[in-house]
């Protein structure tokens, strides 16, 4: 604990916080960060070991109800078809993510006035394209530039794409015979060595933490620089809530350490970083007599519209031997034919599709997408035609917002410092349900025109909460959002959400592109205003 | 438990232990020139799969027990029906022990998930084909939020080649962020 406060204090040391902290910093902030894990080492990671598959489904896992460590906190989830996934440590939820990096596309930004739902950003693509190639160059994106999905780029990813396999090829030579879209997936994986890091080897444990540290994470890419600036970065820090003063504006965070025992850090400026799980709980647990229903709630709607991308997965089986147990696990191939709306289909917007490897031989016993069990002496045939036989096609189906989608605080389960646990309650809207059957329909398709004789559908996977988004939207008016266009809560003018707590609409691709872009932007604000920001005396 | 923690069988009677191989012989029997997780389940791959993961020893127990009588087929279907954590505790640890042996990945041709080294310099073998030339055929298919519908941008380029040959290029700055802001 320092006396004097902090210029600006983050909370969660994950993809967004990692980008804001590195951005201040450079700009010579006094920052602090507190972190509710620890720092990982990667030599620790399960995916070069025997046990790989076994530690990924515990604590290796991605839903931290599975995982249940000290540094996680309970999500009460029965209210939900889909469990949230994420991870506590610095890095955040990088450390575990598959590294798909699609941006999301202009339509995204312009829902309410392509398609007549949900609302659109104050913001759009173009406002946001110099960040991306900025966060691209931070990360170390592999891709191939060109794809027709997408405006034209000034700026090519820095690295040559990654491999696509022989899985991916031969999807790929099908949706191609078929005449649809397929791009080699940007991913931020380093295909060559990049920025001190090395080069993907292709394992394809992505999910269980790189071991190579080829897979940007943010412990590797932004906090050994931004602590280098003078950064401190607190560690095993839960905190507790956000306090604020007389005149409204934050001053800092009470937190508890490992031992139990309470701090408080004292800040200029406080910045959530905590993902649209944890932003919305620590929002609603700062309440306080004059803020009753919670922080910068004066909208009713922090915790409210969440979107996690309702998720099918389409597995082909193919006779000739593909390997496909190896394979960068973010994706090897994508395809946004059906991306856009066409209402002939019978609903709005749609759905990324990436192609994905299909794992070892333990998931292919029991596998944890698409596919069934088989014991007696026919499991030997099964474990030969599936094991590195499989593609799997992974459908991201846009969500849109739905205020009946929210978080609460449980009032019967807290985490190990005492703290409530958030409660999800979700449903998947009708509109997501048809299109996730037209989606798995085409997906059958494509996997058929590739030469699958078998195809197995998971039609809405549990596991598959990746993409956490919504539950403090952006907005110009502060009667219908929570933040304003530059991330800084309307009610509480030195507060920010940076993570994906902020979107207003989900697009249908993996977002975490799309959230450091929008958090670099935001810093690069603080900055600019930086002279005009109010701060408590 | 310190006991647990210094071996993981010592946790598991003879009787337990004896049914742990009936069912394995039952999950993955000798069949197609494989051997049976039984044969394979032997102490080392047990003890190697309740160190990694000592979550799994009293699950495991639970589904042992004695209590569910010395039919393989029976016990399973009651361990479906009243503990599915159990039942998925056992499944996993049969299946775990199988899939870790040496012999068994070699019968099945799985090395593991190993290092291989990308040869990014090689001209992949999707636009040897062809096949992003045909993507790229077909024009730009994002949509343009002025109009509403699909982008129109008359000096697209229709091929890989053309595309390579604009001016967009390779990064100029570097990884840090603070550049070109």
């Amino acid at each position: 604990m320092t006396a004097e406060p902090a210029d600006v204090l983050i909370i969660g040391a994950g993809a967004s916080g990692g980008v804001v902290a590195l951005r201040l910093a450079q700009a010579g902030f006094k920052v602090v960060c507190l972190e509710q894990g620890e720092w990982l080492d990667r030599a620790d990671y399960p995916g070069d070991k025997l046990d790989w598959e076994l530690k990924s489904r515990k604590d290796w896992a991605t839903s931290p109800n599975v995982r249940g460590l000290v540094q996680d906190y309970p999500i009460v989830e029965d209210d939900s078809p889909v469990s949230p996934l994420m991870y506590n440590a610095v890095g955040g939820s990088t450390i575990i993510f598959a590294g798909a990096w699609p941006r999301a596309l202009p339509s995204d930004f312009r829902v309410r006035s392509l398609d007549g739902v949900a609302d659109d950003w104050p913001i759009d693509y173009f406002d946001l394209l110099p960040y991306f190639y900025r966060t691209d160059r931070q990360f170390g994106v592999s891709g191939l530039p060109g794809d027709p999905a997408y405006p034209p780029d000034t700026e090519d990813a820095p690295m040559p794409p990654l491999p696509i396999g022989s899985a991916g090829l031969k999807v790929a030579r099908a949706q191609t015979k078929l005449g649809w879209h397929w791009w080699p997936e940007f991913n931020s994986i380093n295909s060559t060595p990049y920025d001190g890091r090395r080069q993907c080897v292709q394992r394809s444990t992505c999910q269980s933490g790189c071991n190579e540290g080829a897979k940007a994470s943010t412990d590797l890419t932004h906090w050994p620089k931004a602590v280098a600036l003078g950064a401190r970065l607190v560690t095993g820090a839960r905190v507790r809530r956000i306090e604020t003063d007389a005149s409204g504006l934050a001053t800092g965070a009470t937190w508890i350490d490992r031992d139990g025992t309470e701090h408080f850090e004292a800040a200029r400026v406080v910045i959530l970083a905590a993902n649209a799980i944890g932003t919305p709980r620590l929002l609603l647990l700062s309440s306080s007599p004059n803020h009753p229903d919670g922080l910068a709630n004066s909208s009713g709607l922090v915790g409210k519209r969440l979107m996690m991308h309702p998720f099918a997965n389409v597995g082909g089986l193919f006779e000739e031997p593909l390997m496909s147990w190896q394979g960068q696990f973010g994706d090897l191939i994508e395809s946004l034919e059906f991306y856009e709306t066409d209402e002939k289909r019978g609903f709005v917007r749609g759905a990324r599709w990436g192609l994905a490897p299909t794992g070892g031989p333990i998931n292919t016993a029991l596998p944890s997408r698409a596919g069934e069990q088989v014991w007696g002496a026919d499991h030997h045939g099964h474990v030969r035609a599936h094991l590195g036989h499989g593609a799997n096609w992974g459908l991201f189906a846009e969500d849109l917002p739905d205020e009946a989608n929210h978080i609460t605080l449980s009032t019967t389960v807290a985490d190990t410092s005492g703290i409530a646990a958030p409660e999800i309650h979700y449903r998947m809207s009708d509109n997501s349900r048809r299109m996730l059957d037209f989606h798995i329909e085409r997906a059958k398709e494509s996997l058929d025109a590739a030469g699958a004789y078998k195809i197995e559908v998971d039609r809405l996977m549990r596991y598959s909460g990746w993409h956490l988004l919504g539950t403090a939207r952006m907005g110009d008016d502060p009667a219908v959002s929570v933040v304003d266009r530059w991330n800084r809560a309307h009610d509480v003018p030195n507060l920010y959400v940076v993570d994906g707590s902020c979107f207003v609409t989900s697009s249908g691709v993996n977002p975490t592109s799309t959230i450091v872009a929008i958090a670099l932007r935001a810093a690069d604000h603080m900055i600019e205003t930086r002279f005009e920001q109010r701060v408590p005396v | 438990m310190s006991a647990v923690a210094a071996d993981p069988l010592a946790s598991l009677d003879a009787g337990e232990r004896a049914n742990l191989s009936a069912i394995a012989d039952r999950l993955i029997p000798a069949a197609h020139g494989m051997p049976s997780a039984a044969d394979v389940l032997g102490d080392d791959r047990l003890r190697f799969v309740l160190n990694a993961r000592p979550d799994l020893v009293e699950p495991l127990r639970v589904a042992l027990r004695s209590e569910h009588g010395g039919d393989v087929a029976a016990r399973l279907d009651i361990l479906g029906r009243d503990d599915p954590a159990a039942l998925g505790a056992l499944q996993l640890v049969v299946v775990a022990g199988y899939y870790t042996d040496g012999r068994v990945r070699e019968l099945i041709e799985y090395p593991g998930q190993v290092a291989i080294e990308i040869r990014s310099w090689e001209y992949p073998a999707y636009l040897e084909e062809g096949l992003i030339d045909a993507v790229m055929a077909r024009g730009p298919t994002w949509r343009d939020p002025t109009t509403g519908e699909r982008a129109v941008i008359p000096d697209a380029p229709r091929t890989y080649e053309e595309r390579w040959s604009t001016d967009a290029g390779s990064p100029e700055g570097g990884p840090d962020g603070n550049d070109r802001a």
